[in-house]
């Protein structure tokens, strides 16, 4: 079913390649590399006593990776554009049976047996212009490629939004781009620029949004819906259709942006045509409008992650890497330092923040600490500091003065809305461990001390809490917390899941460093993903961090690929 | 204005729910400026947390005070723990950065406190010589750390407490858990007519008003006129006024109205043995009411008491807990009401607490 699918998908592209005005598009489309889902970082926890125990994976972090035959283009398609040869298209197709290995979840490295990526092929379907209308189920096979027939079934859950707009002349976004009109500052009333940075500001949208796999996974998600025993297993099924609901959502905003431009430079050419100055004016000034809100949506596409707007928790661990006692102390401090800069880090967003967790060091500083941060798009943001985090400096606790080197680890847990599917735990799982005075209790006792330890029996997850003053408050916070750790957990366990037939997600670790901060003998901090630098780390230990976050959000998602 | 804000906080309404003769005392105004006065008046004392910021210290002087208070906690190291499993190092740490939460207006200033010398001024519900003052009796005199703030976190309450009312304990929170057990499949018992007999700040009848339906109420009795003062202060500010009623006097006496008609009774009675309580922990011993926690030669007059009181004032299907010094007095009580009372209860039950201790008998009225 597969196959035929995707030899119609192939077919309804070649048909495409008859029409002239899109055709041309072909060329611009290289698909170098498959780029991580927009899923965000996952790792899972277990045991906050032992900061090594913890493992995961930071997906945006991913290198690009490779074919092994190093190949980043499919071959097939760029023998195609230039012959507009349906029929050899499809024979090659045809003669290529290793895709039935399709991962629809557009996992990272998703490659096949043959080393070509496979989502490129899909890709045909977003790019080959409207005559693409992907085709919702695997019924419809039967058209011939002379007659490009759109299929559209209403009672069929499809991908209408796929539909390239363009403009009455043809011309799309992609068009506009290739155009190479010049881009000039704002305030200069040429439509053509602001066409250009607007058509601009819906490329990288749709990088951010990673076009490409959105299209992909949508399909797959109507082809589920549309069968007819969906429904049999409601919790799934309402799973799958909100996932729809909401990638629908979004692709069918970016279109809306699209066909807005387009109709506007309709408008404008015909204005002109007619010497309409009025109305020329009138979609002049649209354009520019379009060209300020541009900016706003290609933020809200950096963080456009199913569980980018959630609240989340911070972890610091520190790392012991050293027998010596001050080793200790030094990275338990610096590990405090951290903890400390996010702290200011949200205070500045104006994120609620709470203590739920703090183990202090011996002597200084702490052996770990989580905390809450409460706000919209806070994992969003701080997704981008999990991995390990390097202080050279001039030790304090080192009466020789002599120069260290710590480490922390942070850990970021999304906190997952209502609406989105918990995992469920089951109160006899659950060992909670109060910690209390031994003795008669009750009367005889008047303390303080409130803290909970909740421990998840099945998978050895661990939440403690002690920073509330009643013990029940405690309780319902360590719960949180485990819940969490125990959604990402499965979030994580369903990527690997998805990515069976893959490479290993392990092989990128939690435990990698992602950022060193060096006070000593000079005095810089760098980020050793991006390469982005700051020489003052004063004003980034008090939590001026949105350089690096966004540098690194930016550089994980606008990488030089063309992913639309 | 001292006066105005405690008007504003302790609405005169109040007499409504308590009985005459408390509330005239309660309405008299009197001023309770030093926490540490012992309480002589019915007016409650406001918790830290809730009283105006009127006064101020500078960050840095924050600061000091905090390091004397810290280095006054490492002074005792273990020697609490050691003589009768009192508060160590860690909790004394804790309890003092509780206590600045409390004392400060906007405790984000916490974060910033690092910063030297800041003589940035700080708004403070209390003193810094009131502050010193506080913690010097935390440490000396082993004054409970909840009368210091006026204010125990139990379950998801913040209760007001004071010298003279009980600090309610966290294996206290789990009647409240088992209650909502019990009446979320008995509509009959959320709707119906509860006890809370020796009610102190008021901890039990407050979470049990929470959780029953519309109908369902709450009559929290107790002797010391201290407990009802604070407990209908509590009461108020948990807007449960119209669920919860104050009565004062012993155990069922003030009762007298509801015989046979109670759903369900609840009770944290004093059951520490006469004996015991010489070598109690000193925050319990020293400070906190002797008529909460003395239970007779045995520890069980007053459970005795209740469990007899129980089988006349429950109604058929009604349900009672109550909270005893756990194992072996909890099985004498079963015992008894097996033996003694025969035929009056069912589904006999000790449930233990999160230690592990069975702690609480529990049953129905036939």
């Amino acid at each position: 079913m597969l196959n035929s699918k995707l030899r119609k998908s192939c077919r309804s592209s070649t048909i495409s390649l008859q029409n002239p005005k899109i055709s041309y598009l072909f060329s611009s489309f290289s698909h170098k590399s498959t780029e991580t889902p927009s899923g965000s970082c996952q790792f899972s926890h277990s045991g906050p006593e032992n900061p090594i125990l913890l493992s995961g994976f930071c997906s945006n972090s991913l290198p690009r990776i490779k074919n092994p035959n190093g190949f980043h283009q499919n071959p097939l398609f760029s023998s195609l554009s230039p012959s507009k040869n349906p029929i050899s298209a499809s024979g090659s197709f045809s003669s290529r049976p290793n895709f039935s290995g399709f991962c629809p979840n557009s996992l990272p490295n998703v490659k096949n047996p043959n080393g070509f990526h496979q989502i490129p092929l899909f890709s045909t379907l977003s790019a080959s212009g409207s005559c693409s209308s992907s085709l919702p189920s695997s019924k419809n096979r039967c058209q011939s490629h002379q007659s490009p027939v759109i299929w559209t079934q209403s009672h069929y859950f499809s991908t209408e939004a796929v539909v390239e707009p363009s403009t009455t002349d043809g011309l799309t976004v992609e068009g506009i781009m290739a155009s190479n009109w010049t881009i000039l500052d704002e305030s200069e009333s040429d439509w053509r620029s602001h066409a250009a940075a607007v058509a601009q500001s819906i490329h990288l949208i749709k990088k951010r949004l990673k076009w490409k796999k959105l299209v992909v996974r949508l399909d797959m998600l109507s082809m589920q819906l549309n069968k007819p025993d969906i429904w049999d297993d409601p919790v799934h099924a309402g799973k799958i259709s909100r996932e729809h609901g909401s990638l629908m959502g979004k692709m069918k905003e970016v279109r809306a942006f699209e066909r807005e431009l387009l109709e506007h430079i309709d408008m404008i050419k015909l204005a002109h045509e007619e010497n309409d100055v009025e109305l020329e004016s009138e979609s002049l000034k649209a354009l520019h409008r379009m060209r300020k809100n541009s900016k706003e949506k290609e933020l809200q596409a950096m963080l456009a992650g199913e569980q980018d707007p959630c609240s989340c928790y911070i972890e610091v661990i520190f790392i012991y890497c050293c027998s010596s006692w001050s080793w200790g102390t030094e990275s338990m401090d610096w590990a405090a330092m951290v903890m400390q800069m996010y702290k200011l880090w949200a205070q500045q967003h104006r994120y609620k923040v709470t203590v739920v967790d703090e183990m202090p060091g011996e002597i200084a500083g702490i052996k770990r600490a989580t905390i809450k941060v409460d706000g919209e798009y806070a994992f969003g943001y701080a997704k981008a500091e999990v991995g390990v985090h390097r202080l050279v400096r001039i030790s304090p606790f080192d009466s020789n003065k002599r120069r260290h080197t710590s480490f922390a680890a942070v850990a970021v847990i999304p906190i997952m809305g209502d609406g989105s599917t918990r995992v469920e735990i089951n109160e006899s799982d659950l060992r909670i461990e109060r910690f209390r005075a031994g003795g008669a209790g009750g009367q005889h006792v008047n303390t303080t001390e409130s803290a909970v330890r909740i421990v998840h029996i099945p998978t050895g997850v661990t939440a403690t809490c002690q920073n509330e003053r009643s013990q029940h408050q405690n309780k319902a916070s360590a719960m949180a917390v485990l819940q969490s750790r125990l959604d990402q957990l499965e979030m994580a366990r369903q990527a690997q899941m998805n990515a069976l037939h893959t490479q290993s997600l392990t092989d990128i670790t939690w435990g990698s460093q992602i950022r060193s901060y060096v006070l000593h003998p000079y005095r810089m901090v760098k980020d050793l993903r991006t390469s982005y630098e700051v020489s003052d780390p004063d004003s980034v230990l008090e939590g001026d961090l949105d350089g690096f976050i966004m540098s690194y959000l930016s550089a994980s998602l606008d990488k030089d690929v063309d992913d639309q | 204005m001292k006066l105005s804000f405690i008007r504003g906080c302790f609405p005169s309404n109040l007499s409504i729910f308590v009985n005459p003769s408390i509330s005239t005392n309660l309405l008299r105004p009197v001023c309770f400026s030093s926490i540490s006065s012992p309480p002589t008046s019915l007016k409650p004392q406001i918790p830290l947390f809730l009283r105006p910021p009127l006064h101020s210290a500078s960050v840095s002087d924050l600061r000091k005070w905090h390091d004397w208070a810290k280095n006054f906690a490492s002074s005792v190291g273990t020697t609490f723990l050691d003589s009768d499993n009192g508060p160590d190092l860690d909790l004394l740490c804790r309890e003092l950065k509780w206590l600045m939460e409390d004392a400060i207006e906007d405790h984000c200033v916490f974060s910033q406190m690092g910063i030297e010398n800041n003589q940035t001024n700080v708004r403070l519900r209390m003193g810094i010589e009131e502050l010193y003052n506080l913690w010097k009796q935390r440490i000396e005199e082993r004054r409970p750390f909840q009368y210091l703030v006026g204010c125990e976190h139990w379950r998801d309450l913040v209760l007001s407490v004071q010298d003279g009312v009980l600090i309610p304990r966290p294996e206290t929170e789990l009647i409240v858990d088992l209650v909502a057990d019990v009446v979320s499949n008995n509509e009959g018992l959320r709707e119906g007519l509860w006890a809370d007999l020796g009610t102190g700040s008021g901890a039990l009848a407050i979470g049990i008003g929470r959780i029953l339906g519309s109908c369902g109420r709450v009559i929290a009795t107790d002797l010391s006129p201290v407990a009802l003062s604070v407990a209908a202060f509590n009461v108020q500010k948990y807007g449960l006024q119209d669920v919860i009623e104050l009565r004062q006097g012993s155990w069922f006496k003030p009762l007298k109205d509801v015989e046979g008609k109670l759903a369900g009774i609840v009770s944290n009675p004093p059951y520490i043995p006469s004996d015991n309580i010489s070598g109690l922990q000193a925050e319990v011993g020293r400070h906190e009411p002797r008529l909460a926690l003395d239970g007779g030669l045995n520890g069980m007059d007053d459970l005795l008491h209740l469990c007899n009181g129980a089988a006349l004032m429950l109604r058929p299907g009604g349900f009672f807990i109550f909270e005893t010094n756990g194992k072996k007095q909890c099985k004498c009580l079963a015992k008894y009401i097996e033996n003694d009372i025969r035929g009056s209860f069912h589904s006999l039950d000790m449930v233990s607490d999160f230690s592990g201790i069975q702690r609480f008998p529990t049953g129905f009225h036939q």
